[in-house]
């Protein structure tokens, strides 16, 4: 008697019968099982006890599938063959636990398969196959969700992302005391339109702002746009093809609207790959007028054609490149960024192994959306973690989103004393422009929704915190008051700066890795030089939660001096300025600190 | 002269032809089968940098197999290629050592040939051997392994045998040593299209594809792949 079958199963088994072209049935035909692909995979690295993880096993949850149902030796002789059909949505959970949770689509294991076996292919379409009957990680389904019905995978509504590209184009003016410094929206006629991740404006809008300065010191003629901005494509996680053709088709459409003649992508592995390579197919669009580049290629372009200059020396701290999965691997992307980074850095170092071989940040493929797999992400990290500390680097830059994302999790998961950046910050830190001589204002205290627009200015504030977001809204929030801002990832760079830079107000977190917050604070009050320098507490905790109450009993204990002023996170912005005006009003010039 | 039964003339003849003919023809419904599945397209301009292309990137990856320090895998378990390739070899002389026994004997009549074509089929068998302990040892490729993984691997040992037993060609002193082997040949060759053993059917395609893919985006070839894996020193 023929075993019954859920309709999910069933759905799952003909979609696959549609689906599978001429290169995922070589693909799937080809393996001959030899395991060469085995350790080159960083889930079997980081567990090497457990074949399940070894790409091959993967790949044969739905070779299994495809030689029962479509595979003709598979359908002749099923159990000489290893072919295997399903019956319940039971089976189904266990495919979507291993083609979501346990391979990334990094492809690395293809580039080193004899047989040339392409798993990120046809684990892509197995993703899309469960997806189709609604089983994937809730994660896949919210983002996805988001990128249907707004337009862009984080949800950022419109008047939101219209508001941050504002709010960046005033950081601008006023950070060059320039008016002129425009983020232009949907400008007719412009040459060029930029795209970006929605991360960006959620999260990291100082990259919008970098990255319209760059254009702006070049004298392009250019445009970001306020319908079809969003580059990234959740199409290429959850392998659906009508979403990955509709989200390419909404960029295409701005650009057209617009009469620009390239699109400019900005650094996102993802996004660059579905938009310049996978889009025209799951779109089915030929772009014939329209050039699609990465921003990596235009800021190259800028500088080798005289349009911006910079300078390496302001970027010397020893930093090492990441090559995003399908930067590299999909797209060849491997000569241009290490091009750009050795002109705008001074210290590059290579990491082993790197371009086409590199190991995945563990990020990718959407990783970083299902949550229930962050504790098998993040083991599966350890290869990345040993890869990253053997540089010695300080910084490692990546052109991806979501590799700046896995990246900052696994270092802080393995402790590493390192931050990661992206190119467009290098480069606009080595930007050179003739920048307006700070005006110096002496500081006052000042009631609120008073404070001057640079009231800042002429200051230097180190932000020591190990959250890159904080560093960074702590840094757009003292910038735009005029200061000169300084960070450090943890305890010991935050030491260094102080050494180096001599800055003339420190906010410190108390929670971080390796070295805590208030050992530094001890460190610096006992230290004749620094005994008197400003420092502000910005920490993430409640007043009756353990690291403030054991903070105050801490200086009590040692008999030092309260902090100059303490302030708890959410951070208001207007709270902190204020506070550093009034700590500054009373600091102790910098040259009696020496 | 010794007159060769007619047993032996039936298997080293006709039944290799049939046997041949057998596999030609499920090899070339096969092929119809491959190219019955649409091929993908890339509507995506090629965005190869100067000097790589779909068609580079196809021959290269075609030629793959024979550019073992361009993969991490082998690189990194050189022993493996070794294995892979003499195994290969082996087999590959003892499918031309089935044409030239009963069409062109005369060619591999010196004791030197025969001594060198045992050699290689003894080296096979070692390597074939170690491919199977690696398969039944390593829990990794034992997890993956189907009966026919195990049965076509000791099928093309014990050929491999049999080779060392038929090399020598001495119908004269006895034809059984030929006996096993020709039948044994046409073996392989009915079976051969139905196992794994046909992966050099799909080599070509699934090679082919994959390169050119990787051409037309500028990822293969790859540029200095020894370079990527160990600072050069
Ligand atoms: S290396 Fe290729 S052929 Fe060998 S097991 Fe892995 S996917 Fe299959
Ligand atoms: S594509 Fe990457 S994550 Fe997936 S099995 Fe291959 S090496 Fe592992």
């Amino acid at each position: 008697m023929a075993r019954e079958r859920s309709w999910r199963a069933q759905k799952v088994i003909e979609r696959l019968e549609q689906k599978v072209n001429r290169q995922v049935l070589l693909s799937l035909a080809a393996c001959v099982h030899c395991g060469m692909c085995t350790e080159q995979c960083h889930y079997v690295l980081a567990n090497p006890d457990d074949p399940t993880y070894a790409p091959a096993y993967k790949a044969d949850k739905l070779r299994k599938l495809f030689k029962a149902h479509i595979d003709w030796t598979g359908r002749a002789f099923p159990w000489w063959v290893g072919a295997r059909s399903v019956y319940t949505d039971e089976e189904l959970e266990d495919l979507k636990d291993t083609v979501f949770g346990k391979c990334t689509n990094c492809r690395r294991c293809s580039f080193n398969c004899p047989m040339g076996v392409d798993m990120a292919t046809f684990n892509r379409l197995a993703r899309g196959l469960l997806v189709h009957v609604g089983i994937m990680p809730e994660g896949v389904a919210t983002v996805a969700k988001d990128q249907w019905e707004i337009g862009n995978q984080m949800g950022v509504l419109k008047e939101d992302y219209l508001e941050t590209v504002e709010w960046m184009e005033e950081e601008l003016q006023d950070e060059f005391d320039d008016p002129n410094i425009k983020i232009p929206i949907d400008k007719k006629g412009a040459e060029l339109v930029y795209t970006i991740n929605p991360r960006e404006a959620k999260y990291d809008p100082r990259t919008i702002a970098e990255a319209a300065a760059i254009f702006h010191f070049a004298g392009e003629n250019w445009t970001m746009v306020s319908e079809g901005w969003d580059m990234t494509n959740f199409g290429l996680f959850n392998g659906d093809d009508e979403l990955g053709g509709a989200c390419a088709r909404r960029v295409y459409d701005a650009a057209r609207t617009i009469g620009a003649k390239r699109i400019v992508i900005s650094e996102c592995g993802h996004g660059y790959r579905s938009t310049r390579c996978e889009g025209p197919n799951w779109s089915k669009t030929d772009l014939p007028d329209i050039e699609m580049e990465s921003s990596i290629i235009t800021m190259l372009r800028y500088i080798k054609e005289g349009r911006i200059q910079v300078d390496k020396s302001k970027n010397s701290i020893p930093v090492t490149y990441h090559d995003s999965c399908n930067m590299a691997r999909s797209c060849g992307m491997t000569e241009e960024p290490r091009e750009l980074l050795r002109l705008v850095c001074s210290d590059f170092r290579e990491m082993y192994p790197n371009r086409q071989q590199n190991f995945c940040c563990t990020g990718g493929g959407g990783a970083m959306s299902m949550a229930e797999y962050a504790p098998r992400r993040l083991k599966s990290a350890k290869i990345k973690a040993e890869q990253l500390r053997a540089t010695g680097a300080k910084i490692v830059i990546t052109s991806c989103h979501n590799c700046v994302d896995g990246l900052t999790d696994l270092i802080k998961h393995y402790q590493l004393d390192m931050e990661v950046k992206q190119l467009v910050d290098m480069v606009y830190n080595a930007l050179v422009v003739p920048k307006p001589a700070p005006k110096v204002e002496v500081p006052v205290a000042v009631a609120p929704g008073e404070i001057p627009a640079k009231a800042l200015a002429g200051y230097k504030v180190l932000v020591i915190d190990d959250e890159p977001d904080v560093r960074t809204y702590l840094r757009v929030i003292f910038k735009d008051k005029g200061a000169e801002v300084l960070e450090a990832p943890d305890a010991n760079q935050g030491w260094r700066q102080i050494r180096d830079q001599k800055p003339d107000l420190v906010t410190l977190d108390l929670v971080m890795p390796h070295k805590t917050g208030e050992k530094l604070y001890w460190e610096l009050r006992k230290d004749e030089k620094y005994k008197n320098l400003p420092i502000v507490i910005i920490t993430g905790y409640g007043k009756t939660d353990k690291p403030t109450v054991r903070f105050h009993e801490f200086i009590a204990e040692k008999g030092i001096p309260e902090p100059n002023a303490f302030l708890e996170k959410p951070i208001d912005p207007d709270k902190v300025i204020e506070t550093a005006i009034q700590v500054l009003g009373t600091r102790i010039p910098s040259d009696q600190i020496q | 002269m010794y007159e060769t039964s007619p047993l032996l003339h039936f298997a080293e003849d006709t039944l290799q032809i049939a046997a041949l003919a057998f596999m030609a023809i499920v090899y070339a419904l096969k092929i119809r089968w491959i190219l019955k599945f649409p091929a993908g397209k890339e509507r995506q301009k090629p965005t190869a940098p100067p000097g790589r292309d779909g068609r580079k990137g196809a021959l290269y990856s075609l030629a793959a197999i024979a550019l073992p320090w361009a993969m991490a895998s082998y690189r990194e378990r050189p022993l493996r290629y070794v294995q892979f390739a003499v195994f290969h070899l082996a087999v590959a002389a003892s499918i031309l050592m089935s044409f030239l026994i009963p069409y062109a004997p005369e060619t591999i009549a010196s004791p030197a040939a025969v001594v060198a074509l045992q050699a290689i089929f003894a080296a096979g068998i070692l390597m074939g051997l170690m491919r199977l302990w690696r398969r039944l040892a390593d829990p990794h490729v034992r997890a993956i392994s189907t009966p026919d993984d195990y049965f076509s691997l000791a099928l093309l040992i014990v050929w491999l045998g049999a080779s060392i037993a038929a090399a020598p060609n001495a119908r004269e002193v006895s034809e059984t040593p030929l006996l096993a082997y020709f039948f044994l040949t046409a073996f392989f060759l009915v079976y051969v299209p139905f196992s794994k053993i046909s992966h050099y059917i799909y080599y070509p395609f699934s090679r082919y594809y994959l390169g050119k893919t990787l051409g037309r985006r500028g990822a293969y070839p790859l540029a200095n792949p020894a370079a990527m894996l160990k600072p050069e020193s």
